[in-house]
């Protein structure tokens, strides 16, 4: 299959010289590049490319900070030169990363486990196919503090409002995001995130017991051992769509 | 052969000549002693060295130096008691085969001759083991502070080796990096580019053997240096450089302009997006040699002067310990926009 690529790199030599590596990568077309991390976004909006190829260190803001910007985003590999920080980063999270000068060997790993990586996602999206909305599989990059993750919307358990932050719960980690709880909704796909109350949205597949609760309401018992409680008004359309 | 001679065993004939010596004047002072007595005394020292010596050989057998100092108390006391008995016996017995004082024979029985004897012994003993301990003693302590003394030096030399070898891994990569570019685009250029760098690396190995190197040395490192950054950042690198020729053979620390010039692009130039300006200034003022780097940016209060740590830190540092407080370095926001760091050394006539 044919990946549509976008190269963000502050050095013009940098880029070109990766652009010259991907020659050898027919299945790799390389569509744009950008300077820094507001160009990178601008072209990862308006041509959203399958892939890019992100350094880290850059003028205002580095690849990290950009990629939480992003509503969702693209596979990505990144490149830097040394970094013990950013090093540190990617194997905490085996985020697949090139060094500076990249290895031609190390560039085809990359781009092969991409494709093995690809091909599942196919397979996986074809059950439900609804453009603009978000699915399990997008995945979304959160960064708290020192540590970044890229996260499927598959594994997360929880979204918690926090002021105009979101507090995203997966695994055994809590990181806030930049984005209100009712931007998320719109987005998010209704039969798998469901609206518990003003401040939770949860996953239904994380559910691990319901229990009545006063008023009318429930109480969910999530996987994570969060207990959730659902309002009156949600709980009727909660127990519809359990009954489909 | 004088100097063949330890110390430890000039330490035995002197302190036994100094007890024949004090006993013999007392002796003659207050009587006439007869020719037995003489005998006898020299036989007692000659004793005392060879029992002294096994004692010591006991006290290296037992390791009793190494131990805890109750310990040594414990067996310094038991050895002294241990061998003035042996050393009493001894000398008693030599005393009774020469016949001297035949009096004191019939005056004691042989027990209390012997008790005598080993009492006298005892002060001996007691004495000389003091000595040896005391000596011993003060050695170890002299022996810890020398150690403590080549420890620190040690780490100083450590530090500012750390200090000096510090170039940023991160530069060399993407120099590496923006020189593969170049083979295709420009081959001239990377040809150049290769030079550079490795005489970057030539002088920061180098500079581990140095104190100081003239100022001229070390602007050709840092020209070549960024000669390189120019190479990745194109237009967004601005240099200026205004260079007072006469403070071209001052000494100033290996390395250290090139950490402030690499600290200057990395939070000055990399962090912007159109870039800025990297000026270098030295010049003799107030007395002063003045080296000052100034860059585009701001500190921004304290999150930029942690982030910067090493450079700032390890300049402070090795001014101080090659200067001893005689140089100052700061760094602070000054108009323009700019960022300098200023380095302020005493001016050295050749």
């Amino acid at each position: 299959m044919m990946q549509k690529a976008v190269i963000i790199d502050d050095e013009r030599l940098a880029r070109n010289e990766l652009k010259k590596l991907l020659q050898d990568f027919p299945e790799v077309e390389v569509i744009g590049e950008a300077a820094n991390a507001t160009e990178g976004i601008e072209k990862i909006e308006s041509l959203s490319p399958d892939l890019i190829f992100l350094d880290i260190q850059m003028p205002g803001k580095t690849g990290f900070d950009m990629l939480c910007e992003l509503e969702k985003a693209p596979h990505v590999i990144f490149t830097t030169a040394y970094d013990e920080f950013a090093l540190r980063a990617f194997e905490v999270n085996a985020l697949d990363y090139l060094m500076k000068p990249v290895e031609p060997k190390r560039l085809a790993d990359a781009l092969q486990k991409l494709q093995q990586a690809d091909e599942k996602e196919i397979a996986a999206s074809l059950t439900g196919i609804n453009r603009g909305m978000l699915n399990e599989n997008d995945q979304v990059f959160v960064k708290d503090g020192e540590r970044c993750w890229f996260v499927k919307l598959a594994e997360v358990r929880l979204f918690e409002s926090v002021g105009n932050y979101a507090k995203v719960f997966f695994a055994g980690n809590k990181p806030l995001i930049l984005k209100s709880l009712n931007a998320l909704e719109e987005r998010l796909d209704e039969k798998v995130f469901f609206r518990a109350n003003r401040k939770h949205i949860v996953n239904l597949r994380m559910i691990d017991k319901v229990e009545p609760y006063f008023n009318g309401g429930l109480l969910l018992d999530l996987k994570g051992g969060e207990k959730i409680e659902v309002s009156r008004r949600q709980a009727v359309k909660f127990k519809e769509m359990m009954s489909l | 052969m004088l100097n063949k001679i330890s110390r430890y065993w000039w330490c035995q004939i002197i302190g036994w000549s100094a007890n024949i010596a004090i006993s013999v004047f007392f002796v003659t002072t207050f009587g006439k002693p007869s020719k037995a007595y003489f005998l006898s005394l020299l036989c007692t020292c000659i004793l005392g060295i060879i029992v002294t010596h096994i004692m010591r050989l006991n006290i290296f057998f037992l390791k009793v130096l190494e131990k805890p100092l109750k310990k040594q108390i414990l067996y310094f006391v038991v050895l002294t008691i241990v061998f003035s008995i042996l050393l009493g016996i001894i000398s008693e017995s030599v005393d009774y085969l020469l016949g001297y004082n035949p009096e004191r024979l019939q005056k004691f029985s042989r027990a209390e001759r012997l008790f005598l004897s080993s009492f006298n012994a005892l002060w001996l003993v007691l004495i000389w083991n003091m000595v040896y301990y005391i000596y011993h003693y003060v050695e170890s302590n002299r022996r810890q502070q020398l150690d403590t003394l080549r420890l620190e030096a040690m780490v100083k030399s450590l530090e500012l080796k750390t200090i000096k070898s510090h170039i940023n891994p991160h530069f060399i990569f993407n120099a590496l990096n923006s020189i593969r570019a170049l083979v295709d685009e420009n081959p001239q250029r990377a040809r150049t580019a290769i030079t550079e760098l490795s005489n970057i690396l030539r002088s920061s190995m180098q500079a581990e053997k140095m104190e100081t190197v003239p100022l001229q040395q070390e602007l050709d490192i840092v020209k070549d240096y960024l000669a390189l950054e120019h190479m990745r950042f194109e237009e967004r690198l601005n240099i200026e450089m205004d260079i007072d020729e006469d403070t071209l053979n001052q000494p100033i620390p290996p390395m250290m302009l090139q950490t402030l010039v690499e600290n200057a692009i990395k939070h000055g130039i990399s962090k912007q997006i159109n870039g800025g300006l990297i000026r270098i200034t030295s010049d003799f003022k107030n007395n002063h040699h003045e080296l000052v780097v100034q860059n585009s940016g701001r500190l921004n209060g304290n999150k930029t002067l942690n982030a910067e740590g090493f450079g700032i830190k390890s300049t402070q540092d090795r001014l101080n310990l090659l200067y001893q407080g005689k140089a100052d370095f700061y760094i602070h926001d000054i108009e323009g926009g700019l960022v300098e760091s200023k380095v302020t050394m005493p001016v050295s006539m050749p």
